[in-house]
């Protein structure tokens, strides 16, 4: 059989659906809420959700910390009001790269290859700022306890035996940072490997398989 | 057309059903923005193929993939037939094995469009896609096993 022959029957046999939805049927299919089931759908999904968590959690613990104790812990709220922000700024991020994701009225090569760039921007920008998170929170509290709550920085004066103690030897100004640097590198390394097997967990089949599309495309 | 994509594209109703309405949605969110620089078969073509294809749906199989043997062996025998449904499942079945990328290149193929509209909707250059289109009718004269009368005969 000649593919001319299957080309007839590809026209002349092609049975259209049972119900070929009419005029009303496609209005009615575009007014309901749709909700998309690929990928980059379901990353916008997944991303809203998270933001739409991360405000609920956030906003009652800022206002506590900012009306109750009398304003004592109200450097706390200040805390998460910068964590908030960064996460702010971090999801509109994603949500941009998310947007740019995907262009369907362009060449399927190039909607491919735009694809892969923008999915390991997105990656890349998910893995840094995932873990630059810790180190960066852990900072922000430093100086913020150490700006709002000087009095935890300074030593009781007894036992007598503890202040004298550091009275003879006093820790640096450095040694607080420094403490917290070494707490934090490995803390910050296994973060970033966790990371990194979480996304390649959840992107790294969709990326790989884009990949391999792109090259099919591209060798002749 | 966009029902042979969602048949090429889909093993079962419901992810066809899903492919449609979403490949709607996109024409529907797409039309604004068309300006008619490219031909309209050309732009409807590329929004299908796109969503169909970087789509990549988890896709839930009605039947476990048929060992290649029992697939259309005995397509130069039915074509005789009265069934032509049948030898169009046949020719489905073929094509089922093939990769996204063939897919679209057989459906635009099937559907006749020349090759310089075929490197408008899928970005392959026309030598590219010539090289491919023969690779593909071998593909599918294995597959069909028919040395003789193979759908890839050409």
């Amino acid at each position: 059989m000649e593919l001319e022959s299957l080309k007839y029957i590809w026209r002349s046999l092609e049975t259209p659906p049972a119900q070929t939805p009419d005029r009303q049927d496609l209005l009615a299919l575009l007014a309901q809420r749709y909700r998309g089931r690929g990928p980059v759908a379901r990353m916008r999904r997944n991303l809203i959700g998270e933001g739409i968590l991360m405000c609920v959690t956030y906003t009652p613990a800022i206002l506590c910390y900012l009306l109750a104790f009398d304003g004592r812990l109200s450097a706390i709220s200040w805390l998460f009001g910068l964590l908030a922000a960064a996460f702010f700024g971090y999801y509109y991020r994603l949500y941009r790269l998310l947007k740019e994701m995907q262009c369907v009225t362009c060449q399927v090569k190039s909607n491919l290859a735009r694809q892969v760039k923008t999915l390991k921007k997105y990656i890349r920008f998910y893995l840094l700022a995932g873990t630059a998170m810790i180190p960066v929170s852990f900072s922000l509290s430093y100086a913020i306890i150490r700006w709002k709550m000087p009095s935890v920085f300074t030593y009781p004066s007894s036992p007598a035996g503890h202040s004298l103690y550091l009275h003879l030897h006093p820790i640096p100004w450095w040694g607080n940072p420094v403490f917290w640097l070494i707490l934090m590198a490995p803390l910050t390394i296994g973060i970033y490997y966790a990371n990194a097997w979480y996304i390649n967990r959840l992107y790294g089949r969709h990326i790989k398989k884009l990949q391999e599309l792109l090259r099919e495309m591209e060798t002749e | 057309m966009l029902y042979k994509v969602c048949r090429l594209y889909c093993f079962t109703e419901a992810d066809r059903q899903d492919l449609f309405q979403e490949i709607v949605i996109q024409l529907w969110r797409s039309w604004p923005a068309f300006r008619r620089e490219a031909k309209f078969s050309t732009w409807l073509y590329r929004i299908a193929l796109n969503t169909a294809i970087s789509g990549l749906r988890r896709q839930r199989r009605l039947i476990a993939p048929t060992d290649p043997d029992q697939l259309p062996t005995e397509l130069q025998d039915i074509q005789y037939a009265a069934d032509k449904e049948e030898q169009l499942q046949l020719l489905y079945a073929a094509i089922d094995r093939l990769t996204e990328v063939e897919k679209a290149l057989t459906m635009l193929y099937l559907e006749d469009r020349s090759y310089q509209e075929m490197e408008e909707i899928l970005g392959i250059s026309q030598n590219n896609l010539r090289v491919k289109m023969n690779r593909i009718k071998d593909k599918l004269r294995k597959i069909t096993k028919a040395v003789t009368h193979g759908i890839g005969k050409s």
